[in-house]
């Protein structure tokens, strides 16, 4: 099944425009959030309009007890007023951007299940996964405490109208140095972001460096060279350290000096203030309302420095999102596809396939046919191309020249999803989920019924090492599960693909831990369920594949050989010196 | 759903362990002076930013509002209000200058506990790493890289963010708290006890709001390693994702842990919502109250001014007030860190306390040559218990000696190797190098004069040159050169983009497994070994890289004690003897030809393996 297409239009080189399509639904959050903010600076400039009632009724000596109780009662309502307000607005502006950061996500998961092997031969799987983590997170900081910043970017017109209402003279005293901070702010976190990275570069040069002597530890021991290793180590530990405290002094110098310039705006307005008092020109009660409206004044204009180290923060971000939502998958259904179209009996044939991966040949005019419920064998050194002939019946890749047809239909108008539901793959390198057996073998049909499983178990003499485990098909498997041997693996693996019961069996060198004995008890019980259908067989030993109605003989891309066993051994070549020594070898182990 | 997914539990300790704090002030002893210096800082930061509202007040109550001036007729005003100016202009400037002080004094102090901090870090990662460098294989085989990584990375950045720079943070709180009270009740204690009482419902809602953040934290952290472990199994094996067609259902969960993860995030966000709001409404009560009782005060005594409760006392107590709600905040969540960072501390030095196996003797050796001879007597092997490897195996190589060992896989080949450079100790008889025991040498002495060529080569980021020098810096150019010329991986280096400076990826990825092997013998000939242990690399080599190859093993094995697991049919029939393993034993020894003649298990094993090479060549030959 393939996944849909992301619901939202990626708008590409136009990462703000994306990121204002993805947040539309909650468009009505940031609204209400940013009338929020309104609505509490509004509250708020009511404490110092009360503060300076109270300092002009001593000043002026029209002060009561009922006043007083009647100004205590009002500032403590708008406290509690003022924390409803900003509970809410919390709760809806950083509320929208997790909701938005998990549409984005999902969205990314889906898109990059669409897309073909290639891309992932392309795309380390870290790089991809710093898109779906940190990438994201930074977006979501911007959409979140970002643009709820920026809401609160109101404040200032709000205060800066009541400050110059208060004391024209004073407002410009303080206007000089405030959006100093803004600027300071924003210098400082972006070089502190910077620095960041580059302590995170240097952290990872630790890591890697001790990942490396552990992982390499036998030479290290050989060649005696723990010492200089440690050298090393502590060398790129010390840069480590250099650099971290080197951000550290940078905090330690900014911080301080940005609360040192509020600090000297603030004894600047008392100064200046504090004559303006002496001298009569305002009132005891106007300076306070000033210097409470100046502190409300700092924050919003602070915050405004590193709101803006957010949005230049998200965009790269939202960037780099946007250069995996853009890759089109190059293997999916289109216009060739005919939707009726089926895989019943089987047939394969390729005709004249060449594939070639980053101007490598790697198969070259590779033609044959099979017949349905016929089996067809491949062997070959290691390298010669032989998985690649399966991952184009799969459609994993296309082929460069050349076409695969399925029951006479040119892969390409086969439906995808129907193509792969027919295939019964078991490959070379077996994958297991964390998950339980159950769900590992049920991978390719879920509702599978008891007796199914435990068929599928049983041809892949797997059902006696289940019933030995306490847990059976619930067993839990990988990190804090049990681990499989290898050979239990692939017997899965083998188990998963049967379960689909499928036109076509592909045995991609399957047994290659599974012990001779086993081996053989497979191949028998697998002989009843091969018979019934078109049998893909690779594999290094002869005695498995001597059976094959084709046996196919690839070296370096091209089929060199191909016949029946018969005829191979007839040929004298490549395969049959490979039969020689493999019969030999059994010879050794009865002489052991 | 997603049972399936397990991680590492978050390792939490119940309880403060005094014997782990011991150890960890161990570390820091060293700088103690610089500790010292930092919390005599903290007290002069503490001191001079508590007595600015002191300052304040005075400022307000002798100046600005100055009840002289207020007081005064016309005439008298005027000439008091210059005095005011005056004085009030020398008072904001020593609060200025208490200011830039105060900023020096903490950027100082941030800048010695930094140092303090990262410095104990560097000394304990670095014990750590050593301490590793020391384990034996056995050991490394049993403990995942990825398990030992991260005590060596995450826990010990744990334990400086939060023991070291949490120490230092807890003093300043206290510090901070206890300053301020002094000279909140110095003032006025009536009033101080008056401004403090919403302070236990601070610490009270912190403390509360803390369990539950923490906990949501905890619960966040697990559901994002949930969600990145989903994914990243899904990348790993999209493969099998695709061809099973399990893109829908695989969708369907990661959409599933994705809205756990918003979820839970979401009631953090309620957490942080509430939180908020209730300590600013708490420290503005503190404002009212402070309001409330000079207001009252002052309605009491019938006038504006009064040394009791002034204006100026009310901003005074409305900035102390202030200060004292952030470290109390603060307070209530260092504890946590505190118990976390433990954790870490516990599982570093559990490792530190890690006995070593393999140690040196005080008396060990540390020959300056070695004339070569080996000797194995009666030695007994198992990695794991009685699973013999080898089965008592004696024999005996002398000087400039060629041997090919060989035998089916598992027959016990390369645990030979691992033995004779002591990876491992025998279990039962002894391995003599000119005639003493391995044991009896130092590690690094016996190492030194056995070359080890391993089948699978390790190669370290780094360019080939270094690749090759292995960090020995007194190693000349010319003989790094001299050496890849000699086995013949002059060739292939010289053909590279920045020749011997060329960048090897992680584990050499860029170069062919031939390549490897080349630089392989280059690196161990420039180490000039008395002793050669090569491992021959079985996979498929191009036939050109195969000759020189071939021809480079010759050249190694000149003039050295050579111990071949054989691979190669030139290599078995250049030897001076070969020795056939088989299950751990030693079951026939002899030149080819005695042994062909003599028709036993060699005999079965050439026509088996070497044969067919005879065959495969004639058959490239004849091409």
């Amino acid at each position: 099944m393939t996944a849909s297409t992301p619901r939202i239009a990626v708008a590409p080189d136009r990462p703000f425009i994306t990121l204002l399509r993805y947040n539309r639904p909650y468009w009505k959050a940031y609204g209400i959030g940013a009338c929020l903010a309104v609505l509490f600076i509004l509250f708020s400039l009511l404490t110092p309009v009360i503060i300076g009632r109270i300092v002009a009724g001593f000043e002026k000596n029209t002060m009561t007890y009922a006043l007083v109780m009647g100004y205590f009662f009002t500032l403590m309502g708008l406290s509690i007023v003022e924390g409803v307000v900003r509970y809410f607005q919390r709760r809806l502006m950083i509320g929208a951007s997790r909701h938005f950061e998990y549409d984005l996500r999902n969205d990314l998961f889906r898109h990059v299940e669409r897309l073909s092997q290639r891309f992932f031969h392309k795309n380390r799987t870290g790089d991809i996964m710093a898109r779906a983590t940190s990438d994201i997170n930074y977006v979501r900081e911007f959409m979140g405490p970002g643009v709820m910043g920026t809401a609160d970017m109101v404040r200032v017109p709000f205060t800066l109208g009541y400050m110059i209402y208060l004391s024209g003279k004073l407002t410009l005293f303080s206007l000089v140095p405030l959006p100093l901070i803004s600027v300071l702010v924003y210098a400082c976190v972006w070089y502190m972001n910077r620095q960041s990275k580059v302590v995170q570069e240097l952290f990872s040069l630790v890591t890697s460096r001790a990942q490396e002597n552990l992982a390499g530890a036998r030479v290290v021991k050989a060649y005696g060279i723990a010492d200089r290793e440690s050298r090393d180590f502590r060398k790129d530990s010390e840069n480590y350290m250099r650099a971290n405290i080197k951000l550290v002094a940078f905090m330690s110098f900014a911080f301080p000096l940005i609360g040192m310039i509020v600090g000297a705006v603030l004894l600047m307005v008392i100064w200046q203030g504090g004559n303006m008092v002496i001298r009569r020109e305002i009132d005891l009660a106007t300076l306070s309302q000033f210097l409470i409206a100046l502190i409300m004044l700092a924050w919003p204009l602070a915050q405004f420095g590193w709101v803006l180290t957010l949005y230049q923060r998200g965009a790269v971000s939202m960037k780099r999102i946007m250069s995996i939502l853009c890759e089109a998958p190059d293997i999916r259904d289109d216009t060739r596809t005919d939707p009726n179209a089926a895989v019943t009996a089987g047939a394969i044939s390729f005709r004249g396939v060449s594939f070639k991966y980053d101007e490598v040949l790697v198969l070259n005019e590779v033609s044959f046919d099979v017949e349905a419920g016929e089996t067809v064998a491949i062997v070959g050194p290691t390298g010669c191309g032989k998985t690649t002939i399966v991952s184009l019946l799969t459609r994993e890749y296309e082929p460069t020249t050349g076409e695969v047809f399925v029951d006479g239909r040119p892969l390409t108008q086969i439906p995808l999803a129907r193509l792969r539901g027919a295939l019964g793959y078991v490959p070379q390198d077996t994958f297991i989920f964390s998950d339980t057996i159950r769900a590992n073998v049920t991978l390719g049909r879920p509702h599978a019924s008891e007796e199914e499983i435990w068929h599928a178990c049983e041809v892949a003499q797997l059902a006696e090492t289940l019933r030995q485990m306490p847990q059976g098909l619930d067993t839990l498997l990988g990190e804090r599960g049990i681990n499989l041997s290898g050979g239990q693996k692939q017997r899965l693996a083998l188990a998963r693909a049967l379960l689909r019961d499928p036109v076509v069996l592909i045995l991609d060198d399957a047994f290659s831990s599974v012990d001779t004995h086993t081996e053989e008890r497979i191949l028998h019980r697998l002989h009843e369920v091969m018979k019934r259908r078109t049998n893909i067989l690779i594999s290094h030993r002869i005695s498995s594949v001597a059976h094959a109605h084709l046996i196919l003989v690839v070296e370096e891309g091209r089929i060199i050989e191909r016949g029946t066993h018969e005829e191979l051994l007839r040929l004298d070549g490549l395969y049959a010196e490979m039969f020689r020594r493999q019969q030999l070898e059994t010879a050794l182990e009865d002489v052991a | 759903m997603s049972e399936g997914y397990h991680f590492e539990d978050e390792l939490q300790r119940k309880s403060y362990d005094a014997q782990i704090m011991r150890r960890l002030l161990r570390y820091v002893r060293p700088y103690r002076g610089w500790f010292i210096a930092a919390t005599l800082l903290l007290i002069l930061v503490a001191l001079t930013s508590n007595l600015t509202p002191l300052l304040m007040m005075w400022s307000v109550d002798h100046y600005i509002n100055n009840p002289t001036r207020l007081g005064a007729d016309a005439a008298g005003a005027a000439s008091q209000a210059i005095l005011d100016m005056q004085g009030l202009f020398q008072m904001i400037l020593i609060i200025a200058l208490l200011v830039i002080v105060e900023g020096i004094v903490r950027y100082l102090q941030m800048l010695v506990v930094a140092f303090v901090g990262q410095k104990t870090m560097l000394e304990m990662r670095m014990e750590l790493f050593d301490h590793l460098q020391r384990m034996s294989l056995r050991f490394l085989d049993r403990n995942p890289v990825g398990r030992l990584m991260s005590r060596v990375t995450t826990d010990i950045e744990k334990i400086q963010q939060s023991i070291v720079t949490g120490v230092v943070e807890v003093i300043s709180d206290l510090l901070t708290i206890g300053i301020v009270l002094v000279f909140m009740f110095a003032v006025n204690w009536r009033l101080a006890f008056v401004a403090l009482s919403p302070v236990p419902f601070v610490f009270i809602t912190s403390y509360i709001f803390r369990k539950y953040a923490h906990h949501s934290f905890l619960e966040i952290r697990r559901k994002v390693a949930r969600l990145s472990a989903f994914m990243q199994e899904t990348i790993t094996g999209m493969r099998i994702v695709q061809i099973f067609g399990r893109e829908q259902d695989h969708a369907n969960r990661f959409d599933a842990l994705n809205a756990d993860h918003r979820d839970e995030w979401l009631t953090q966000i309620r957490n942080f919502a509430l939180y908020f709001p209730v300590v600013e409404f708490f420290s503005a009560s503190s404002t009212c109250l402070i309001i409330l009782y000079c207001a009252w005060n002052i309605l009491d005594l019938g006038q504006a001014v009064s040394g009791v409760a002034s204006i100026g006392t009310f901003f005074g107590y409305v900035f102390w007030a202030e200060r004292l709600f952030g470290p109390i905040r603060a307070l209530a969540d260092r504890y946590n860190l505190l118990l976390e960072a433990m954790a870490s501390s516990e599982r570093v030095f559990q490792l530190l306390d890690t006995p070593e196996d393999i140690m040196d003797k005080p008396s060990a050796l540390n020959p300056g040559t070695l004339e070569g001879n080996v000797e194995f007597n009666n030695v007994w092997f198992a990695y794991e218990p009685e699973q013999w490897v080898l089965k008592n195996v004696s024999f005996r190589i002398a000087p400039g000696e060629r041997v090919a060992i060989v035998g089916h896989t598992g027959a016990g080949k390369s645990t030979i190797i691992n033995l004779l450079s002591r990876f491992y100790d025998v279990r039962q008889g002894a391995i003599l190098v000119d005639g003493v025991d391995v044991r009896d040498y130092q590690q690094v002495a016996l190492r030194r004069h056995v070359g080890i060529v391993l089948q699978d080569v390790f190669l370290f980021s780094g360019t080939i040159e270094q690749n090759i020098r292995l960090g020995d810096t007194e190693m000349s150019e010319a003989h790094v050169r001299a050496c890849a010329e000699y086995v013949n991986a002059a060739k292939f280096i010289e053909k590279l983009p920045r020749q011997y400076q060329y960048e090897v990826g992680e584990r050499g990825g860029n170069l062919s497994t031939g390549q490897r092997q080349l630089l392989a013998f280059a690196r161990t000939l420039a180490h000039r070994p008395q002793i050669l242990v090569l491992d021959e690399a079985t996979s498929s080599i191009d036939t050109e890289t195969e000759a020189l190859i071939q021809d480079a093993i010759e050249k190694l094995m000149e003039g050295r004690t050579s111990i071949v697991i054989a691979h190669r049919l030139s290599t078995v029939q250049h030897a001076d003897r070969i020795m056939v393993l088989h299950h751990g034993e030693l079951r026939e020894s002899g030149t080819h030809q005695e042994l062909l003649a003599h028709g036993g298990l060699y005999r079965t094993l050439y026509e088996l393996q070497y044969k067919g090479q005879d065959r495969h060549h004639a058959r490239v030959a004849n091409m």
